[in-house]
């Protein structure tokens, strides 16, 4: 018998703040974190709003402890930040003591700061500190310099599935707890804000100049943004050995492909059905025992009506509360499967629904709203979350109650 | 890890004549300019033409790599398509950089961002084969490939029949350009058949994409067994020893037990001493270095894997590729894969004759 994978820390830093409890406040504040960009150098800054954390890059290292330090992009801080808290949280204070994986997601690395010094890179005449960041062009890079910062030392890696990249990286360490491999595995993402990434949207025509409208009739795109979140997972036999204090069960997650589009999904949602079907059969539960899904919900044209499709396909008339948190944190691409699945341990731990917000009009192809209300002391014991990317890449999480 | 992993399957295109024919005729393949490309095929065999004119170097190389291994296999449909890179699609994602600067942000192609995530193979085999299930890519440099062998393994293990697992990167002048001002590539140009000859700083570049189908169970058609795994993060020389030794005895085995040594040596004296202290934990195993035959890059531990494979089922080594070696082993049972990536990722692969005697 697999063991069970229990989540037993969370960090995080997005637009709507620096730590899980300053997130929570914020979601309960209805406060957005959408805004115009202070730090990426593009012609959009005052035209496409973004999620931007709060702080400079410069900043964000004095707080993360390792000041003056350039080669650390922000993607790398973003990330650090998160996996401080995690770490604190979980009452990890020597990463030695157990064997602990780290599986990390990105999808463009450090091209928050290499594209700013590109063409210096590849310009002969051109020589100095920027040539530092030359490692940072890659993936590898912000999850070497975190492990390194913290301590790890045994396996890690990085996914990198575009928006699924950090619900995968939770699969993949959940899976590694259940076959024996790691008792403890430390999962997430982290994404910071680009040129790169913002004109690759937008010449997809999928960015709103407004804040976005998950589920909403007059939607016209998604806002990106930015942010880090990391989750402790751990096995069964090392929480009771260590006597580790349980947030939430990783009950169920599936991990499926359209195989429709490589940027669109298809119009009846195949590939979200799949995934919420079958990562709720894997954990056990029924549709009626769902009492929120935090969706995807990017408020992009397509993604909204094959997800909301999907929603009324697998749960009939009784589709329960669901809202998408984009209109607080953005899209943050790699790091929003990680972000939104600590959002889903909050609502359990809280017994609290979050509001989608910006929402007016229902969509004429759906028959169903999304929450547009905070819940508060409501029954939430198992939640869904959904994570959809380019590629076809298709991921939910079912998160439950740790109920013995 | 230890697997119930079986190779079904196997294709790569690479800077060597690997996509078609018998391997173990094919002509030596060297360069002297301290970088290989990789000998293309026909795409049009593989890929409709009015799809071969929008997508991207490696997107052609890593369908096309897929494509033929799945015909190889003589399996339908696999249950998860898992790969790894390095780099993904450079050329896209130099491209959209490019472009972004030229346009100054307006009126952009949106093609070269879509294809410069590092899943867009991942995403076109599934529509071309139109697979919906299981899909990964891992991007974490010498792990990379690794990291999706681990992953099918898993996947096996659960009860997937068999998984579609590759692994691809490109070389570009312009990255080329790049990672020689980190002194990645040797100062000096060498012939890459003499590679070994010239331990100094830095070693050659190459590329390449390399897909298996993986099996749980074997059939009369297996090239190989998977039979173990071990990825070694920043090891200490001792902890590298130590490494090896417990790989060894979880699976029962000794150094004697191991016919053949298929080691990453790339003639970089920056990190030659790693092999080194292999060399020490296994005495008397013949040895084959492969880098002369593909190049240095993230994912050339698939081509490790692919050559060990076929040797396997061959029961010969093409010797006409290893000019610098003077004895092979008569019989191979056992073939241990050594692979870093400058100093980083260490990885071991345990591969075994189908059917090799129990020790």
């Amino acid at each position: 018998m697999a063991e069970r994978v229990f989540i037993t820390g969370m960090g995080m830093i997005t637009a709507i703040g620096d730590t899980v409890a300053a997130n929570l406040g914020s979601l309960r504040q209805q406060q957005s974190g959408l805004g115009f960009t202070c730090y990426i150098d593009t012609i959009y800054k005052e035209v496409l709003p973004v999620a931007e954390v709060k702080h400079s890059t410069a900043e964000l290292s004095t707080m993360a402890g390792v000041p003056n330090t350039p080669e650390y992009t922000r993607t790398t801080l973003l990330g650090l930040l998160a996996m401080q808290e995690a770490l604190q949280q979980a009452g990890i204070s020597d990463l030695q003591q157990e064997p602990t994986g780290f599986i990390n997601a990105s999808t463009v690395g450090g091209m928050c700061d290499t594209e700013k010094v590109y063409f210096d890179i590849t310009d002969p005449e051109k020589e100095g500190d920027f040539l530092k960041y030359i490692d940072t062009l890659d993936c590898a890079d912000c999850t070497q310099r975190i492990a390194d910062t913290v301590g790890f030392t045994e396996y890690i890696t990085t996914v990198s599935t575009a928006c699924s990249s950090s619900a995968n990286a939770l699969m993949y360490g959940a899976r590694l707890i259940k076959q024996g491999l790691l008792r403890r595995v430390i999962c997430g993402g982290t994404e910071a804000l680009t040129r790169f990434t913002l004109n690759g949207f937008n010449s997809l025509k999928n960015v709103d100049k407004r804040p976005c409208r998950p589920f909403d009739q007059q939607r016209n795109g998604l806002n990106l943004g930015e942010g880090a979140a990391y989750l402790v997972l751990e096995s069964e036999s090392l929480v009771r050995e260590n006597n580790s204090v349980i947030l939430a069960e990783l009950s169920g997650y599936c991990n499926s492909n359209e195989a429709f589009h490589p940027t669109s999904p298809s119009p009846e949602g195949d590939g979200a059905f799949a995934a919420m079907k079958n990562a709720l059969a894997m954990s056990g539960r029924n549709t009626a025992d769902v009492q929120y899904v935090n969706v995807h919900g990017t408020a992009t044209l397509n993604n909204d009506v094959s997800e909301g499709k999907a929603l009324e396909r697998l749960f009939g008339a009784q589709v329960p509360p669901f809202s998408s948190t984009k209109p607080f944190t953005g899209h943050t691409l790699a790091a929003a499967g990680a972000i939104e699945a600590i959002y889903a341990v909050l609502a359990i731990q809280h017994q609290v629904i979050f509001p989608n917000l910006n929402y007016s009009e229902k969509m004429e192809e759906l028959s169903i709203a999304p929450e547009t209300r905070l819940l508060e002391q409501v029954p939430v014991n198992t939640v869904i979350s959904n994570s959809f990317g380019f590629g076809g890449n298709n991921a939910s999480l079912v998160i439950s109650k740790y109920e013995g | 890890m230890k697997g119930k992993c079986y190779i079904q399957g196997l294709a790569a295109i690479t800077p060597q004549h690997t996509f078609e024919g018998n391997l173990f005729s094919q002509p030596l393949v060297s360069t002297g300019a301290n970088v290989f490309a990789v000998t293309e095929p026909d795409y049009k065999t593989f890929i409709p033409a009015n799809s071969l004119r929008r997508i991207s170097r490696l997107l052609k190389m890593g369908l096309t790599t897929a494509l033929k291994c799945m015909q190889d296999s003589g399996l339908s449909v696999p249950d998860a398509i898992v790969t790894g890179t390095g780099k993904g699609s450079l050329q896209d994602t130099e491209r959209f950089l490019k472009d972004i600067r030229q346009y100054e942000e307006r009126a952009l192609n949106p093609t070269p961002f879509i294809q410069s995530t590092y899943n867009a193979v991942n995403g076109m085999i599934a529509v071309q084969q139109q697979v919906t299930t299981y899909n990964n890519t891992f991007v974490h440099r010498g792990f990379s490939f690794e990291s999706a062998l681990l992953d099918s393994m898993l996947l096996l293990e659960e009860g997937a029949s068999h998984t579609l697992t590759g692994a691809f990167d490109e070389i570009s002048a312009e990255h080329f350009y790049i990672k020689s001002r980190i002194g990645h590539w040797k100062k000096e140009m060498v012939n890459s058949a003499a590679l070994y000859d010239h331990l100094t700083p830095g070693t050659i570049s190459g590329e390449g994409a390399v897909f298996f189908t993986l099996t749980a169970a074997p059939t009369t058609q297996s090239y190989a067994r998977v039979a173990g795994l071990k990825m070694l993060y920043k090891p200490s020389l001792t902890a590298l020893t130590t490494g090896l030794a417990t790989f060894l005895s979880q699976h029962g085995l000794s150094a004697k037990d191991i016919d053949l040594v298929i080691t990453g040596r790339n003639g970089d004296n920056n990190f030659e001493h790693y092999y080194r202290q292999l060399d020490l934990g296994l005495p008397q195993v013949s040895q084959l270095p492969f880098k002369h035959l593909c190049g240095e890059y993230e994912t050339a531990g698939a081509f490790a894997l692919w050559l060990g494979a076929h040797m396997l089922k061959a029961q010969q080594v093409p010797q006409q590729w290893f000019p610098m070696v003077s004895q092979f082993p008569a019989t191979l049972n056992r073939i241990l894969i050594y692979n870093h990536f400058f100093g980083d990722q260490h990885t071991f692969i345990l591969l075994e004759r189908t059917a090799a005697p129990a020790v």
